[in-house]
């Protein structure tokens, strides 16, 4: 099979010379590391074992992205809790909440209460964008915040005077664990493909009757980087796991490299 | 049931293969022989312990549920002990009412292999330099690479833009052109779209169609499996392939006892052997008890959807209804249930 391939010529050596270093695959289990299911930072699982030789998750050695699932409802609850509107009447659809990993750092209770109820910070008069002074790890400068192409400022989605939530369109609270009921309001083609289950993601069981984890808005976007680097889709960029190992007659890829047109 | 009689040889590492080439001049000093040439320097771990009902047990779809249930009750005490914990070998069949397809959104996918590592952890496959086996490849396709400045010299002659007679400057055995083996320092990168590449499980499957022992075969669901104990390894079904989707253990594989998944199907996952085929089987040990693959659990950015055909609430059938849909080499009425979509 892969033998019959061209070799790879000389020509940009160096390139490939740390593509052939192999993976580590390795350490099944490691107690307590922790790895993350979509987003570095936001979607975090500690890994732990959950029947003798099961672990909840593999991690992978080189990204630390989640590998493998033992139990995909880990820490779910039904989606009955969370009263969205879509049909999962054929299936047992359960959710992980969103709050204890936004609020890991308890960020959202303690700090939205010291800052935030008023006596160190005042609530804004408007919602105006000025200068951030806290916060520059989520949004570097909030005067560049790009979501909505400059038409949104924090205030749009974050509630003024009650930083533990969400704010819609209508003044209405929004809870951190259901993003979709805020992101909906503007992406509400995709609001409903997601409900219909083709756009996002699902995991646990594929057919009638099974259980199923849905994954919400930020599990998979952050809403504060869109204009990130020079990224060209709606994720945020990662490291990716390392490529296959090059066959044995081969000692580079350079061939993949060369482009295939005129003056070759 | 009782098979006892066969057991008492059970330590012997030969393959099934060299059992029967050597069939005519057997005798314990060949045998032993043979042993010793297929031992590698580190343990040889899935041949280990084969006993002789194994050798000589039938293919596997012409088994009665008796010989199946023997089958695999053997297996399991043999992987158990091999690699130290409860390894079960299931025989599910195909349910009823299930034909599988699989939809993946190109646009989605970033590039970043997780699906191809979790498919290596869920489904056994050989790791680390000596033989690693991946059933999935992402493929990194550049973004604008023809254009009509190429057109003269580069396969597409005159002023319509037809290739004719293939292009030389392209490698030879290479499905589809675009890099295996890129190595990003960030996914996705700018200038480039991803496109995954595993089994089809086509309809008409070619591979079937030239395994000169039907050991490998399409099971009512859809799933294009192999009895890996019936494998010659001629590697027939590999170059009959259209997608490069089949592997070959040229090597004995290294499965790591600690990272081996004890959660096994006959046809599927089971620890391989070497000088067997091996491929893609939409994870058969999860997907026949209802759970989604390895690789549509890890996509960290939900770009693989997997369902039933036949039922039209499931997730690939409205990707059919909704998106814009192609499959992979059309024109050579392989009809793969593998479909790649767009928003
Ligand atoms: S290598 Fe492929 S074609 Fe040959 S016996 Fe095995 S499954 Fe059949
Ligand atoms: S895991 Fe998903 S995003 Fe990553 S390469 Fe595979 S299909 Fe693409």
């Amino acid at each position: 099979m892969i033998s019959y391939r061209l070799f790879g010529s000389a020509i940009g050596l160096c390139l490939l010379a740390a593509a052939s270093t192999a993976p580590v695959f390795g350490e099944a289990t490691q107690q307590g590391k922790e790895c993350f299911e979509s987003r570095d930072g936001r979607s975090q699982v500690v890994q732990r074992e959950i029947a003798p030789g099961t672990p909840n998750v593999k991690c992978s050695p080189t990204t630390s992205g989640v590998l493998w699932w033992g139990d995909p409802f880990d820490g779910t609850i039904p989606m009955g809790d969370m009263a969205v509107e879509a049909d999962y009447t054929h299936e047992e659809a359960v959710v992980k909440p969103r709050e204890p990993q936004i609020d890991k750092n308890k960020l959202l209770t303690i700090c939205a209460v010291a800052c935030h109820n008023g006596e160190y910070v005042p609530v804004p008069e408007n919602k105006n964008p000025r200068p951030l002074k806290m916060h520059k790890d989520i949004v570097p400068d909030s005067m560049e915040l790009k979501h909505g192409k400059g038409a949104i400022w924090c205030l749009d989605c974050h509630h003024p005077d009650n930083r533990t939530k969400l704010v819609d369109n209508f003044n209405n609270e929004v809870s951190f664990n259901q993003p979709q009921n805020l992101c909906g309001k503007c992406h509400g083609q995709v609001l409903r493909r997601w409900r219909e289950g083709i756009h996002g993601k699902r995991i646990g069981m594929w057919n009638k009757g099974g259980k199923k984890r849905w994954w919400v808005c930020t599990e998979c976007h952050n809403p504060h980087d869109i204009q990130q680097g020079d990224r060209t889709s709606g994720f945020a960029q990662l490291h990716p796991e390392p490529a296959p190992n090059l066959p044995k007659t081969m000692a580079n890829a350079d061939h993949e490299r060369v482009k295939h047109g005129p003056g070759h | 049931m009782s098979k006892e009689d066969n057991k008492e040889n059970g330590a012997q590492s030969v393959s099934r293969r060299d059992f029967l080439r050597k069939a005519g001049t057997y005798s314990a000093a060949s045998l032993s022989g043979a042993a010793m040439l297929l031992s590698n320097p580190k343990p040889a771990q899935a041949t280990t312990n084969v006993e002789w009902a194994e050798h000589f047990q039938k293919n596997y779809r012409l088994m009665t549920e008796e010989e199946k249930q023997e089958a695999l009750d053997r297996l399991e005490k043999r992987y158990s002990e091999e690699f130290g914990k409860e390894v079960t070998v299931d025989g599910s069949p195909a349910m009823d009412g299930v034909l599988f397809g699989y939809a993946l959104n190109i646009q989605k996918c970033i590039g970043c292999r997780r699906c191809a590592k979790a498919c290596v952890a869920e489904n056994n496959q050989s790791r680390g330099d000596e033989q690693q086996i991946e059933w999935i490849r992402v493929l990194r396709l550049e973004k604008g690479q023809f254009s009509a400045d190429d057109r003269d010299n580069a396969g597409y002659p005159g002023d319509y833009g037809i290739q004719v007679g293939g292009n030389a400057y392209k490698p030879a055995g290479v499905v589809l052109e675009g890099q295996h083996y890129y190595e990003a320092e960030q996914v996705p990168e700018k200038d480039a779209f991803y496109m995954p590449m595993q089994c089809m499980q086509c309809e008409k499957p070619p591979c079937v169609k030239v395994c000169p022992v039907q050991t490998t075969y399409r099971d009512p669901d859809g799933i294009v499996v192999i009895d890996y104990n019936w494998c010659i390894g001629c590697r027939m079904c590999i170059g009959a392939c259209p997608y490069w989707a089949r592997r070959f253990n040229w090597g004995e594989p290294s499965l790591p006892a600690e990272e081996m998944n004890p959660v096994t199907h006959y046809l599927g996952n089971r620890p391989r052997m070497k000088g067997v085929a091996e491929k893609c089987t939409f994870c058969v040990q999860r997907t026949r008890k209802g759970r989604w693959t390895a690789c549509v659990e890890v996509c960290p950015v939900g770009a693989r959807k997997l369902g039933n055909l036949l039922d039209p609430e499931s997730d690939v059938r409205k990707v059919l209804e909704t998106k814009k849909v192609f499959r992979l080499r059309a024109d050579l009425n392989t009809y793969p249930k593998f479909f790649y979509f767009m928003d």
